[in-house]
């Protein structure tokens, strides 16, 4: 595949050499060497390739398809034009071969030091998010006290029994099972050892087929449901969710602390209920008090995915059963979400490098 | 990003046939448990009291021919052990394992 333009041969390592000067910030080495390269064609003076990132969800595919187009056009002599196309594959970190969900590459779970501060909009929120950039996503509604993912995702029915595995039911582009669905309009009255089974089942006795990421929302606190999880699969990393207040309170560190001492990573914490934007004059107030998270996030040493307002966009678009990141994508709000959710994607990205595989070797 | 010691972080987890398990920690330290070691200080309910923390089952109250019969990962964080007495219940989080490496070192 060589083409001579104007007396300069254009080879396949000379633009990989090229290339070599564009880092994915957040992994922090060059995207030849991460192997994101494929597919390319030399075709007169016209360089043509696909740039393989590692989430559907980057937030700086933009950033990372202009400076690789810049670098082929300056860096090899001959090249007329320069066509990059942007594509992701969501890489599974290496884990152990017992106890996985087959075909779930990447575990996520959303937890809160104490209930009420909207870990289920988020989760919700996230995982529509997530599949709305393509990536294959589940999720799973772990919350026993109260289940309220089918109501904001607006799913009807219940998921139907095919050869010994729970179908799990669809809504807006997201594979859904829930807690709720194993009582129907009676209260989950369980202690640990049935909430145990009821969510090793939701976990592995789900036909969850294909998926990228599979967002568990959890009960608030610490508990039965908690350790089951990390017990049952291995968790790729953990997302706290609390109000500014709730972390003033250190409630939240108690989570984290469960998660640390079980060795799932903590991916970062969501501020939500962050300040109310007055519809009418505009001004902000703090209700729940300010900076909370940010002082925690700097003390723990984990990143800050966002914070969200205080918006009636939210609690309108959860009741009528889209997430407000789909039913109002351009609020204040919805772009928090957006925001988020390439954050975490980008963490979820650099755990997958960054961890070892736990297998046992048999001598 | 919230890291934990490497010392507590395994690197490599090797079971030898009958001999027990040796676990590589990402410090470099290396740690070998027989099985009945393992057996003895086993840390579930049935072996330490859950009202008194007391230790139930010592290493010497197990047979001389106990052995690993299968193992496995626990999550991110334990090991799992079927030991061929019938006892299942033990998880091994790699921060206790690492507190109970039995060479002279750590002893």
């Amino acid at each position: 595949m060589e083409t001579i333009v104007s007396n300069a041969v254009i080879t396949e390592p000379k633009v990989l050499d090229a290339l070599r000067s564009v880092m994915d910030p957040d992994l922090g080495r060059d995207i030849v060497s991460l192997n994101f390269i494929r597919n390319m064609k030399i075709e007169g003076g016209v360089v043509s390739f696909d740039v393989n990132l590692t989430t559907p969800a980057c937030p700086v595919k933009d950033r990372l398809r202009e400076q690789s187009r810049q670098a082929v056009l300056s860096g090899v002599p001959g090249v007329s034009d320069v066509r990059v196309n942007m594509t992701a594959e969501v890489r599974r970190p290496p884990q152990p071969q017992t106890n996985q969900i087959k075909g779930v590459k990447n575990i996520i779970a959303v937890g809160s030091g104490k209930g009420g501060v909207g870990k289920s909009t988020v989760a919700a929120n996230i995982a529509v998010a997530l599949a709305r950039t393509g990536a294959k996503t589940g999720l799973l509604d772990a919350d026993i006290y109260g289940p309220s993912i089918p109501i904001m995702m607006r799913s009807v029915g219940e998921p139907e029994m095919k050869d010994g595995l729970i179908q799990p039911v669809q809504a807006h582009g997201v594979k859904l099972m829930s807690m709720g669905y194993m009582s129907g309009e009676m209260p989950l009255i369980w202690r640990g050892p049935m909430a145990h089974k009821a969510l090793q089942q939701s976990l592995l006795g789900v036909n969850w087929g294909e998926l990228d990421y599979l967002v568990v929302d959890l009960p608030p606190g610490t508990g039965d449901v908690h350790l089951t999880l990390v017990q049952t699969v291995p968790v790729t990393g953990a997302v706290i969710v609390s109000t500014p207040q709730d972390v003033g309170l250190q409630i939240s560190m108690k989570t984290l602390r469960m998660f640390q001492q079980t060795k799932v990573p903590v991916l970062g914490i969501v501020e939500n209920m962050s300040g109310y934007v007055c519809p009418h004059c505009g001004a902000k107030d703090d209700i729940f008090g300010q900076g909370g998270a940010v002082r925690a996030a700097q003390a723990l040493g984990v990143p800050l995915l966002g914070e969200i307002p205080l918006d009636a966009a939210i609690r309108k678009h959860s009741d009528s059963g889209v997430p407000v990141v789909l039913g109002e994508p351009d609020s204040p709000s919805g772009r928090a979400f957006t925001e988020i959710t390439g954050k975490l994607a980008q963490q979820i990205s650099i755990q997958a490098f960054k961890s070892i595989p736990l297998t046992i070797i048999e001598d | 990003m919230l890291t934990t010691p490497d010392r507590a972080t395994p690197a490599e987890i090797r079971k030898k046939k009958g001999q027990g398990i040796t676990i590589r920690w990402q410090d470099g330290h290396a740690s070998t448990y027989g099985a009945r070691y393992l057996r003895g200080l086993c840390p579930c309910a049935q072996c330490v009291s859950e009202t008194t923390g007391q230790r139930l089952v010592f290493e010497g109250h197990i047979g001389p021919d106990l052995a690993i019969e299968a193992a496995r990962t626990v999550g991110n964080y334990a090991l799992h052990f079927d030991f061929n007495d019938g006892h299942t219940t033990g998880i091994y989080s790699f921060d206790y394992l690492r507190r109970i490496c039995p060479c002279e070192e750590c002893a």
